[in-house]
C-alpha cells in the first residue's frame, strides 16, 4: 500500500523538519539560558513594547539582584532602552558567551583575574578611546585600582569599586591577654609577639583561642609580598620572580604561626570555626583575635549587622620593623567592568559603561555593597564617611604605598602555582625554596612563550 | 574461554539473495527515517562533539582566532605535569576503594529491605530518599557534618572517646570523607539490586532450605550468583561515575573557607588530595583556558574507561551467572 505508507513518510518528514526547527534556536544554550525566564520576558516586553534595544549586563558576584537591576533600571528609564542584569553568572557561562556571537554588551566581574587571559584570547574591547569618546574621567579614577585593569599600554578593564584589607583586632581579647585595646601592632615583629600572647591552648594541646593565623579567611599573599619588599612578577609583566627573596621572606614568616602550634592543630581549630558571612565567623566570635580582611568586613552586611557589639579596632597591616617606609603599604583589587568584543554596538555599551563609572553611579552602588568606590569624586559621599573604620581603608586605597596585582598572560597559572605552594608551605611544614624555583622555571618559561605569541 | 561461544557455533541464516530486495530497502528507509531525531541528536550533540573534541585535542586552542595544531605535544605535557598524575591517583583511589565499598553496603542494604518485615516500605523510602536530594545540597549538609569540633560526626564520635579527625582539612581523611558521603546516597543501586532480589527463584531457596542449607548458605550459593549480573552492572556504573567524579569534590573544596574568595580558586584542597581527574580537567579548561590540554585529558580519560570497562566485562564471565543456557 504505497498511499499508507507515502503518509507514514510525509509524517516523519514533518516531525523532523519540525523537531529541526525547535532545535535551532536551543542549539546556542549557553549563550542564551544564562538570563532567567523573567528577565527573558522583561526584554521580549522591552524590545516590543518600547521599541528600543536591549543591553544585557552579566555580572559574576552579587547576592542582591533586585538591587542590581533596579539601578540599572534608572539607565533604562532616561535612556529608552531595557537593561536586563544577569546576576551571579558562572565562570563558565561567561566564558561560553564570550566565545560565542552573542556575549553581554558588558560585563562586571569580580576581579581582574581573568582579563589578562581573555586579552590574550582577543576577547575584550580596548578602552582607551572608548573612554575618551564617552567622557570618562580618568583622572578621577584611584591610581591603583585603574593599574589593575592595563594590559600592555592599553586599558582593558575599569574599576567599578574596590577592595582593600587592612588588620582587624578583637580589644576584649587584647585586654584578656594583657595588651592595651587601643594599641594595635605596628610592625610584623609585634604581630608575631602579640600573636603568641593571644594564643590559649588548653592541658590536651587543644587550640581554644587563636592571636593570628595569616590565611584566614583566605591567602593573602598580595597583601604581605609588598609588605617583603616586591611581587612575584616584575612591573613590566616580563619576568616571573617567584624564586625572589620577598616571596620566600613572606611565605616564611606566615609559615611561623602555623609551626609554632603545629599546622594540624591549627587546621583543626580554623576549620571549626563558623561560615565568613556570619556572627560565628572565626574573628566575630572572639576565636581569632587578630586578622587580615576587607573594607566590607565593618559594614552592615558583616560586623555592623551581625555583631552590632564587637568591641574592636582597624588598623593598617603592620610593616617589618627595619622597613618603616613600608607602613600603609597595601594591595587594592576589585570588581572591574570589560566589554567583551563582539558586542553588537559597542557605542551602546560604552555608553552604559560611561554612565556605571561616573561618581553618583558608583557611589550609590559602593555604597549598597560596602565596597571602596573607585571614583574620588564619588569617595566625597557623606554616606562613605559616617562609620570612621570604613574611612582608614579609604585613606589606605588612596596611599601612595597602596598597590595592585600585576598581571601577565599566563597569571592564572602562576596564581595556581602560588597558592598550591603557600598551601604546602604553610598546612604541611614544606620549605619554601625548591618549590618556588621549580614552579619559577616552568612558569618564565610559560610566560615567555605566551609574550612571544 | 567461553563454554557457550565454543558449543554453540553461531548459525548463519543463509542468505539467498545478497542483493536487497526493494521491500526491505523501504523497510529500511521507514526504519531510518522513524529514528532520524535520535540520529540528529546523536551525530549533533555526541559524534559532533567528540570529534570536535578529539580535533582540539591536538591543538592548542584560541577562543577566537584558529587554533594551533601542536600534534602529541598536549598528550606529552601531560606526562610530566604532577598535577595530572595526582589526579589520576586520587581517582583511581576512589574507583578501588568506593565503588566495592558502595556495592557491599548497597547489597547489604538490598538484602535488608527484601526481609519480609512490617513497614518495609516505608524503610525503602527511607534508604531512597538521600538520592533524590540535590547532590549539591546534599554535599554542603555533609560539609556541616564533617565539621571538626562542631560536626555532628566527631562529636558523635566524641561520645564514643575517639577524636575524630579533621575531615576537610586532613589530606588523609578528605577522601575517606568523601567515600562515606558517598555511601549515603546510594539509592539507586539498592533499587537495582533490589529489583534483582526479587527475581532470585523462590524454587531455588526453598530447595536449599530443603536441603538444609542455612540462610547464610542460602545468601552465599543461592542469592548472590544469582544477582551477580545486576552485580556487573552496578560495577560498570559505578567505575563509570566514579572517573567522572565531579560534583562533591568541586563542592567540598569550594566549602572550606580557604576557598572562598579573591585567590581561591584552587580546586582539590586539602594539599591536592580531593584533585580528581575532572576537576582538574574543569581548572584546565575554565580558570586556565586550556581547552586543548583538557580535550586531550578528556580523551585519555575515555580510553582509560574504555580499558577498565573491557577488563571487567572480560572477568565478569568468569563469576556472573546468567541462568541456563538453552
Amino acid at each position: 500500500m504505497p498511499g499508507k505508507r507515502f503518509w507514514i513518510v510525509l509524517t516523519m518528514l514533518v516531525v523532523v523538519v519540525g523537531l529541526l526547527a525547535a532545535c535551532a534556536p536551543a542549539a546556542a544554550p549557553e549563550t542564551s539560558e544564562a538570563p532567567a525566564a523573567d528577565q527573558a520576558a522583561a526584554s521580549e516586553a522591552g524590545g516590543s513594547g518600547a521599541g528600543g534595544e536591549t543591553l544585557n549586563v552579566w555580572i559574576t558576584w552579587g547576592d542582591n539582584p533586585a538591587q542590581i537591576q533596579s539601578l540599572f533600571n534608572q539607565y533604562g528609564e532616561a535612556n529608552g532602552v531595557e537593561v536586563v542584569v544577569n546576576s551571579p553568572v558562572d565562570n563558565d557561562k561567561v566564558i561560553a558567551a564570550l566565545s560565542g556571537s552573542e556575549p553581554p554588551d558588558v560585563l562586571v566581574l569580580s576581579g581582574p583575574d581573568d582579563v589578562s587571559t581573555w586579552v590574550t584570547e582577543g576577547l575584550l574591547e580596548p578602552l582607551d578611546d572608548l573612554a575618551a569618546a564617552n567622557g570618562i574621567d580618568l583622572e578621577d579614577i584611584y591610581p591603583a585600582m585603574l593599574a589593575q585593569g592595563k594590559r600592555g599600554d592599553s586599558l582593558y578593564a575599569l574599576p567599578w569599586g574596590s577592595d582593600t584589607y587592612g588588620l582587624y583586632w578583637n580589644k576584649d581579647l587584647f585586654e584578656e591577654a594583657g595588651l592595651d585595646p587601643e594599641k594595635p601592632p605596628q610592625t610584623l615583629e609585634e604581630l608575631v609577639e602579640y600573636a603568641d600572647k593571644l594564643t590559649k591552648v588548653d592541658a590536651d594541646g587543644k587550640i581554644t583561642q587563636i592571636g593570628f593565623v595569616p590565611d584566614f579567611s583566605w591567602s593573602h599573599i598580595e597583601q604581605y609580598a609588598p609588605m617583603f619588599g616586591g611581587y612575584w612578577v616584575s612591573d613590566d609583566g616580563t619576568q616571573v620572580l617567584l624564586d625572589s627573596q620577598p616571596i620566600i621572606d613572606a611565605l616564611k614568616w606566615e609559615q611561623q604561626f602555623y609551626t609554632k602550634y603545629g599546622p594540624e592543630e591549627v587546621l583543626r581549630f580554623v576549620s571549626s570555626t563558623g561560615d565568613y558571612a556570619s556572627a560565628e565567623n572565626g574573628f566575630m566570635a572572639g576565636k581569632v583575635a587578630m586578622t587580615v580582611d576587607g573594607e566590607w568586613m565593618v559594614g552592615p552586611n558583616f560586623i555592623e549587622g551581625l555583631k552590632p557589639d564587637l568591641w574592636y579596632g582597624v588598623a593598617p597591616f603592620p610593616y617589618p620593623e627595619a622597613y618603616p617606609e613600608r607602613a600603609n603599604t597595601n594591595a587594592v583589587g576589585g570588581t572591574v567592568v570589560v566589554i567583551p568584543s563582539g558586542v553588537k554596538d559597542v557605542d551602546a555599551s560604552a555608553k552604559l559603561l560611561a554612565w556605571m563609572m561616573s561618581p553618583e553611579v558608583v557611589a550609590e552602588e559602593m555604597i549598597a555593597n560596602y565596597n571602596l568606590p573607585s571614583s574620588k569624586t564619588a569617595a566625597e559621599d557623606p554616606r562613605f564617611h559616617e562609620n570612621e573604620k570604613f574611612v582608614i581603608f579609604m585613606e589606605l586605597a588612596n596611599d601612595p604605598n597602596a598597590t595592585t596585582q600585576i598581571y601577565t598572560p599566563v597569571s592564572s597559572e602562576i596564581s595556581t602555582e602560588l597558592s598550591l605552594i603557600e598551601e604546602q608551605v604553610l598546612h604541611a611544614g614544606a620549605d619554601p625554596e625548591p618549590l618556588l624555583k621549580d614552579a619559577q622555571e616552568k612558569l618564565q618559561a610559560e610566560l615567555d612563550k605566551a609574550l612571544a605569541q | 574461554m567461553t563454554a557457550s561461544q565454543a558449543s554453540a557455533p553461531r548459525k548463519r541464516t543463509p542468505r539467498k539473495n545478497r542483493r536487497w530486495t526493494k521491500r526491505s530497502r523501504r523497510n529500511l528507509v521507514t526504519g531510518l527515517l522513524f529514528i532520524t531525531p535520535w540520529i540528529i541528536g546523536f551525530l549533533a550533540f555526541t559524534f559532533y562533539p567528540m570529534v570536535s573534541s578529539l580535533y582540539t585535542s591536538f591543538t592548542i586552542y584560541h577562543v577566537r582566532a584558529p587554533s594551533e595544531w601542536v600534534g602529541l605535544a598536549n598528550y606529552q605535557e601531560m606526562l610530566a605535569d604532577r598535577r595530572f598524575w595526582k589526579a589520576l591517583y586520587n581517582t583511581f583511589y576512589m574507583v578501588i576503594f568506593a565503588v566495592p565499598l558502595m556495592l557491599f553496603g548497597s547489597f547489604l542494604c538490598a538484602v535488608l529491605l527484601n526481609l519480609k518485615l512490617k513497614g518495609q516500605s516505608f524503610y525503602r523510602l527511607v534508604y531512597f530518599l538521600p538520592s533524590i536530594i540535590p547532590l549539591v545540597a546534599s554535599t554542603i549538609l555533609w560539609v556541616w557534618l564533617f565539621n571538626t569540633n562542631n560536626g555532628l560526626i566527631n562529636v558523635a564520635l566524641g561520645h564514643l572517646g575517639i577524636d575524630g579527625p579533621s575531615w576537610l582539612t586532613d589530606p588523609q581523611w578528605s577522601k575517606p570523607a568523601l567515600i562515606i558521603m558517598g555511601l549515603w546516597g546510594m539509592g539507586s543501586t539498592i533499587i537495582i539490586y533490589l529489583s534483582g532480589l526479587q527475581d532470585v527463584p523462590a524454587s531455588l531457596l526453598e530447595a536449599a532450605e530443603l536441603d538444609g542449607a542455612s540462610w547464610w548458605q542460602r545468601l552465599w550459593h543461592v542469592t548472590i550468583p544469582m544477582v551477580s549480573p545486576i552485580t556487573l552492572f552496578n560495577l560498570i556504573l559505578g567505575v563509570i561515575a566514579m572517573f567522572q567524579y565531579f560534583t562533591q569534590a568541586y563542592i567540598f573544596a569550594g566549602a572550606q573557607s580557604s576557598t572562598a574568595a579573591s585567590g581561591g580558586r584552587v580546586l582539590g584542597a586539602p594539599l591536592d588530595s580531593t584533585l580528581f581527574y575532572s576537576v582538574y580537567l574543569y581548572h584546565k579548561a575554565f580558570i586556565n583556558l586550556k581547552f586543548g590540554y583538557a580535550s586531550a585529558m578528556a580523551w585519555v580519560l575515555f580510553i582509560i574507561i574504555m580499558i577498565c570497562t573491557i577488563v571487567l566485562l572480560r572477568f565478569s564471565e568468569r563469576w556472573t551467572y546468567y541462568g541456563e543456557e538453552a
